[in-house]
């Protein structure tokens, strides 16, 4: 299996153009507005941006979840292995989910049910997906609790008998249940502190090598992204404002916005230095600014900024940015 | 910190101590702190053990049902504890089958009530939308139109019986339990693992059913005990004013319609049944109140 698909260089999902709106009745948010997204098969790609830039809702619409009946995908393709999962049934939908395409939740706390055992929900998957009988459920869902690193006993017991960390190996055990061929990882390290959140990367690292999947990984930490991705996305607005491989997002970065998320990590060298955030806020979803949706906070604005909307450039063949600063050069002007 | 660790033998036993004790019970510690609450319960524990036990006590036929003139108005005595009525037959007997009426009519009503409701109810929550606003704008017609007078027209369009009444108590308590059904249903749909369920390729009903409601159980078993005193009151309402269950048959409201006539010499005649009414209610209402209490986390 390992081979074939070795050998199928296909991309295993590609979105084009995406545009999803919040659509209630005093008001429109913006949340996603023409993302393009393409990750090869078995390589990870991290969406990194500021809460609100669109993330989460990019990547429910891979299982077709957008919040009904506000969330309306306006235009735009997502398609899976070639498949258009914006045109599916229901019914084939609830085939792909869990099955082709696995999430793992941002918040372990509340993404399992208090009132099944840990088994029990880890067998859910299984029973749906492989139509197997419970018993045989069972006996899977506790070698997949062995495989997260929790002892296959604790299988009956419930979620609040778990810590945090174990609660999310558990949910990422939901994720990996029938080895989908795209993980979604919706900041799966938020809710976790820090010793935990480096235990859970590297199994879900080690996991994802193990039976080769894709992974999206959405993040607002750029250490993560060092840690995990092959290829980084940067998120803002509802846009993807900068692309490319690892080392040219983190050797050779070329958007303002990118170089302001940079310079607002702290340096452990230089302890004493002041962090430098970047100016200003978020801009509010439901009245972006005109033009560039950065320009008001941009170090580098010109006056074509707040007129009209930069295009892709391709700098190199994996790197990309949306910038009006590179209109016509490829060199950084940072 | 060494000498804490020393007074328990293993790292296991002392992270023992903090280990939670479980939802139910912490929710049954709670709910025993309530004394009132618990004297509900066992009031209505002791109410059903007589029901169950009521052909025991007294003999159905010949004691509760068989008319015995010579015997009639009988103050209490050691004999007949509550006194005859006016046709001779023992008040107590009476009074106990008259409690497995009450209470099967009154938890066979609810549990339509809930089946039809919860059902409406959970669709409606779970959907949203559309079709939550044709369901609730249905019930809401029905919720003009006070329950007694509902059960009144359909037991009066369909005839007097205990299937009847039945079926028109538990139709007209249908849409407040799909309103309590529905809130609780919009407070769950919400959270994450019913998101994480639909992401795993869970279809709408197995959630519904496995995850959603399941987790409403709390609310839901606050309102059904409430509801079937509510219910047990209607029963008695309607056969009080001659529409529920009929004369020979023991039913508490029907005991003090027909004690009415005799009540000024013989008080005792409709001072049982209304007891029998009160103290029920009364220890269902508690017993309500103490669960929404211990099922309440804010209250803890």
């Amino acid at each position: 299996m390992e081979i074939k698909k070795m050998n199928e260089q296909e991309n295993t999902l590609e979105i084009k153009n995406l545009v999803i709106h919040y659509i209630s009745d005093e008001e429109v948010v913006k949340a996603v507005n023409g993302v393009d997204i393409i990750i090869k098969a078995g390589k990870t790609l991290g969406l990194v941006g500021e809460t609100g830039a669109g993330k989460t809702t990019t990547a429910l619409s891979i299982l077709n979840l957008v919040p009904e009946p506000q969330g309306k995908i306006l235009s735009g393709e997502v398609l899976l292995e070639g498949r258009s999962v914006l045109t599916m049934s229901e019914l084939e939908l609830e085939e792909i989910r869990g099955d082709k395409v696995a999430m793992i939740f941002q918040d372990p706390m509340t993404s399992l049910n208090p009132v099944h055992t840990v088994g029990a929900q880890i067998a859910e998957s299984i029973e749906i997906h492989r139509k197997v009988s419970k018993e045989e459920a069972l006996k899977q869902a506790k070698e997949m609790l062995e495989l997260v690193g929790i002892p296959g006993e604790r299988s009956n017991e419930y979620p609040y008998q778990f810590s945090g960390g174990m609660k999310q190996r558990v949910v990422i055990a939901i994720a990996l249940t029938c080895s989908p061929d795209l993980l979604i990882a919706d900041e799966p390290t938020t809710a976790l502190d820090v010793t935990i959140q480096a235990q859970v990367l590297k199994l879900i690292n080690e996991l994802r090598r193990k039976y080769h999947m894709s992974m999206l990984m959405i993040t607002h930490d750029l250490g993560i992204v060092a840690e995990v991705c092959d290829e980084v996305s940067i998120a803002y607005a509802g846009r993807i404002v900068e692309h490319g491989t690892l080392e040219d997002i983190f050797d050779n970065l070329r958007h303002p916005y990118t170089k302001g998320l940079f310079d607002a990590l702290p340096d452990i060298e230089i302890r004493r230095s002041e962090l430098k955030p970047i100016k200003g806020l978020m801009p509010d979803p439901t009245n972006l600014p005109s033009g560039c949706p950065f320009h008001p906070r941009c170090d580098y604005v010109m006056e074509v900024c707040s007129q009209s909307l930069p295009e892709n450039k391709w700098l190199s063949e994996t790197h990309c940015v949306q910038c009006h600063l590179y209109k016509d050069t490829n060199e950084s002007r940072l | 910190m060494d000498e804490v660790v020393k007074k328990y033998t293993t790292r296991k036993e002392f992270f023992k101590q903090y280990k939670k004790k479980s939802r139910l019970q912490e929710t049954w510690n709670r709910f025993l702190r309530n004394k009132m609450a618990v004297i509900g319960l066992f009031i209505f524990i002791f109410i059903v053990l007589v029901a169950i036990t009521a052909p025991i006590i007294a003999n159905y036929d010949t004691e509760a049902i068989k008319i015995n003139v010579p015997n009639r108005l009988k103050a209490p005595s050691t004999e007949h504890i509550f006194g005859t009525d006016e046709m001779g037959r023992d008040i107590m007997a009476r009074i106990v089958h008259g409690a497995r009426i009450s209470l099967v009519v009154g938890f066979a009503s609810v549990a339509l009530a809930l089946f039809i409701g919860g059902a409406l109810g959970a669709i409606a929550g779970y959907y949203g939308g559309k079709i939550d606003d044709v369901i609730m704008r249905c019930m809401d017609v029905f919720l003009c139109l006070p329950d007694v007078l509902l059960a009144l027209a359909i037991v009066a369009a369909f005839g007097t019986n205990l299937v009847n009444m039945t079926i028109a108590i538990g139709l007209s308590f249908t849409p407040k339990f799909s309103r309590v059904v529905r809130s609780a249903v919009m407070t769950v749909r919400g959270i994450e693992y019913v998101e994480a369920a639909r992401a795993i390729g869970s279809t709408n009903t197995h959630i519904i059913t496995n995850h959603v409601l399941i987790n409403c159980f709390g609310p839901i078993v606050v309102q059904v005990t409430l509801y079937v005193a509510s219910a047990i009151l209607t029963i008695s309402a309607l056969s009080f004013i001659g529409l529920g269950i009929q004369a020979p048959i023991p039913e508490w409201g029907n005991m003090l319609a027909s004690g009415r006539a005799y009540m000024r010499d013989h008080a005792y005649i409709v001072m049982a049944p209304g007891l029998a009414i009160f103290v029920t209610i009364l220890s269902l209402n508690l017993l309500g109140d103490g669960l929404r209490d211990a099922l309440d986390p804010r209250l803890k």
